[in-house]
C-alpha cells in the first residue's frame, strides 16, 4: 500500500510483464500528477474490456488520474460495468457485494486508521448508479449519516447497462431501453440533494466533458473527506451500448443534455469544508 | 474489420483534449520532442471521441 509494494524484487526483471515494468518506471506514485499530465506517464488502468465510446470508462480513467495520492489509496467497487474495470487497475481494490460497497469501505476506512494512525489513508467509493442510488442506498445513506470519511463516488450511467438494459432510479421519466420497453414512469431522483441533507461536507456533479472540473472536484472531495466528513461526486456517463447512440457522440451528448438544462453541474461546499479548503490554499501560498 | 483513429501531423496543436477524452488508457501519447500526440493503433478501438472533440480537425477514424 505504499510506493515500494510496487516495486519489481532484484532477479524478477526479466520476467514481469512489459506493462508492469513500464508502470514501475514511468508509474504516477509519489509524483503528484493530474489529469493535465495525462499521456505523459504509464496509467493506472490497463487496456480494458467495456465498449468502444463508453462514457464510464472515460470518467473512471479520469478520476483515477485525479487522485491525489494513489499509492495510499484504496478502492471499493461494487458489481457493474464498473467491475469490469477494476481487474485491470494498479491499485489496491476491493469488490463488494452488489449495494455493499460503502459498508465495506467504513469499516475499511476505521480498520486502516488503526493500523496506519500517523498516516493518510484514502478510501474511495466507484460504483455505478445501480449500486449507490438503488441497491446499496441504504448503506451509501448510513455511512453519510454516520459522517464516515470517504469519498462516494457515482458513474451515473442512468440504467443497469452491464444486464442488458434495466431501468435504473437514476434513468429519467420516459427512458425505453431494452428491457424498459414501456418507458420510465417516474423522474430521476437527485442524489446529490439527498447527499447534501444526508450530512456530506462536499458534494459535486459534474461530467467527464469537463475533464479539469472533474479533477478539481475529486481531488477536492478526497482531500475534505480525510479531514472533515464524507464527500460524494456524481459523474454523468452516457451509455453508447444501451441509448443506442453512436461511441462518438457521448461527449457531444454530455454538452447537449448541459444546453437542454436536463443535467447541471454543481458543486456544494459546507462551511467547515470551506474552512478546511481555505486553510490549504493559504498553508500552499506559504 | 479494425477501425482506429489515424492523425494529421501537421493540424496537430498539441493541446492534449483528446488525451483527456479518450476512455481507454495509454492509447494516445504526448510526445515532448514535437509537441505533438502520437496514436498507439494497436490499443485504439475506434470510438471516435477524439475525433468528436478535435478542434483543430487533426483527427479521423479509418480502417486499419
Amino acid at each position: 500500500m505504499n510506493k515500494p509494494i510496487f516495486q519489481i524484487s532484484p532477479g524478477f526483471e526479466e520476467i514481469m510483464p512489459p506493462e508492469y515494468r513500464d508502470l514501475v518506471a514511468n508509474g504516477p506514485y509519489g509524483k503528484g500528477f493530474g489529469v493535465g499530465d495525462l499521456g505523459a506517464y504509464k496509467e493506472l488502468v490497463e487496456e480494458h474490456p467495456l465498449c468502444a465510446g463508453c462514457g464510464l470508462a472515460l470518467s473512471i480513467r479520469l478520476a483515477l488520474a485525479s487522485l491525489p495520492n494513489p499509492e495510499d489509496t484504496v478502492v471499493v467497487g461494487s458489481t457493474g460495468c464498473s467491475s469490469l474495470v477494476f481487474p485491470q487497475v494498479a491499485l489496491h481494490n476491493i469488490h463488494s457485494l452488489f449495494g455493499n460497497q460503502n459498508a465495506v469501505a467504513s469499516g475499511l476506512k476505521r480498520a486502516l486508521k488503526l493500523r496506519f494512525p500517523d498516516k493518510e489513508k484514502d478510501v474511495v467509493v466507484i460504483a455505478g448508479d445501480g449500486a449507490t442510488a438503488d441497491i446499496g442506498l441504504d448503506m451509501v445513506m448510513q455511512s453519510w449519516f454516520r459522517r464516515e470519511r470517504i469519498t462516494t463516488i457515482m458513474l451515473d450511467n442512468e440504467a443497469y447497462a452491464n444486464t442488458g438494459g434495466q431501468e435504473s432510479g437514476m434513468s429519467r421519466q420516459g427512458t425505453v431501453l431494452n428491457m424498459a420497453p414501456t418507458g420510465k414512469k417516474f423522474p430521476k431522483a437527485s442524489i446529490p440533494e439527498v447527499a447534501q441533507a444526508a450530512g456530506c461536507a462536499y458534494v459535486a456533479a459534474t461530467s467527464p466533458a469537463h475533464p479539469k472540473k472533474l479533477e478539481k472536484a475529486v481531488r477536492r472531495a478526497v482531500l475534505i473527506a480525510r479531514e472533515v466528513g464524507p464527500t460524494y461526486i456524481q459523474l454523468l456517463s452516457p451509455c453508447p451500448t444501451n441509448y443506442k447512440f453512436k461511441p462518438h457522440e457521448t461527449i457531444p451528448l454530455i454538452k447537449q443534455r448541459e444546453k437542454e438544462g436536463t443535467f447541471q453541474n454543481q458543486e456544494y461546499i459546507s462551511e467547515e469544508a470551506q474552512r478546511f479548503l481555505d486553510s490549504l490554499e493559504e498553508a500552499r501560498k506559504k | 474489420m479494425y477501425y482506429a483513429a489515424k492523425l494529421t501531423e501537421e493540424k496537430c496543436t498539441g493541446c492534449k483534449i483528446c488525451i483527456m477524452s479518450c476512455p481507454d488508457p495509454n492509447v494516445i501519447a504526448f510526445v515532448c520532442a514535437s509537441k505533438k500526440v502520437k496514436i498507439d493503433e494497436g490499443r485504439c478501438k475506434g470510438c471516435g471521441l477524439c475525433v468528436s472533440v478535435c478542434p483543430k480537425d487533426a483527427l479521423n477514424v479509418s480502417q486499419l
